[in-house]
């Protein structure tokens, strides 16, 4: 597991706590729930450059390359799905939606690394 | 024919005004979770059949059947009406019977099941939500049951 990862997990699991506690206390999503989840998308786009990045440099990919880059895609379509799903419904359990994002991208991130090492 | 709808005991939900909708409030959830399972199953599955189907051809279309089950219960669980409420009925059964057949026979047979589907293990390499799921679903789907708002069809059981 690599530094990508544990950024992954700290945001992930801040989001999905943040989200969970929203939709227990039945408020809405909001600026701090939605903003959690735009943290992990930005995690995942840290992600990403680092990757590019460590592919330009030279360093191989373990796994399949493919299989790694379309984990990558499609942790990347979560946030703003799921964001766009809480805005078209604006109740408690959109939140329960938004902190589904937290602990599947920190699965997805799991698997990455799998993929990398 | 309305009989029901004074006694329905929805109440506090205000299921009368949306009666054949199953995609707000906690359904809403569920159908992501669906969602979610719909595409990995459906990349996983993919990408077993089209590297290595001959090392365990009966596991892999399994992995492909399951994502199938996956997408047409996310897509009929997001529609409204009582006809994909029965297609939400039956594909949430075949899930729940997958899960347990399948999670039995790779307890018993781990050759044929080599823990490579989602339903391998009850879905325990899927924390799992995979034997949790059709049954959240059911639940779901009974409370949203048609007969309740607008008398059209019976409810499942």
């Amino acid at each position: 597991m690599d530094a990508y990862f544990y950024i992954i997990l700290v945001v992930g699991l801040l989001s999905t706590v943040t989200c969970v506690v929203a939709g227990i206390l039945k408020k809405a999503p909001n600026d701090v729930t939605i903003l959690s989840v735009a943290a992990v998308e930005l995690a995942l786009v840290v992600y990403l450059v680092g990757s590019i990045v460590r592919v330009i440099a030279g360093e191989p990919i373990a796994g399949e390359a493919w299989e790694f880059w379309g984990y990558l895609a499609t942790a990347m379509l979560l946030p703003p799905a799921a964001v766009y799903w809480s805005i078209l419904e604006r109740t408690r359990w959109s939140n329960f939606v938004l902190a589904a994002v937290g602990v599947t991208a920190l699965v997805m991130a799991a698997r990455m690394n799998q993929i990398w090492y | 024919m309305n009989d029901q709808q004074s006694t329905s005991a929805a109440g506090s939900r205000a299921a009368a005004g949306r009666r054949d909708t199953r995609n707000t409030g906690p359904g809403r959830l569920l159908i992501a979770v669906y969602a979610v399972f719909a595409i990995s199953a459906s990349a996983r599955a993919g990408y077993q059949i089209l590297t290595k189907f001959s090392e365990a051809p009966l596991a892999y279309l399994l992995s492909a059947f399951a994502a199938l089950v996956y997408v047409v219960a996310t897509v009929s669980l997001a529609k409204a009406g009582s006809t994909w409420f029965k297609v939400s009925v039956a594909a949430v059964l075949v899930e729940l019977v997958g899960v347990l057949v399948v999670g039995a026979l790779s307890v018993f047979d781990p050759v044929a099941f080599p823990h490579e589907t989602v339903w391998s293990l009850f879905g325990r390499g899927y924390g799992f939500i995979p034997l949790l799921l059709p049954v959240l679903g059911l639940v779901w789907l009974y409370r949203r049951r048609p007969g309740q708002g607008n008398g059209t069809v019976k409810g499942a059981p």
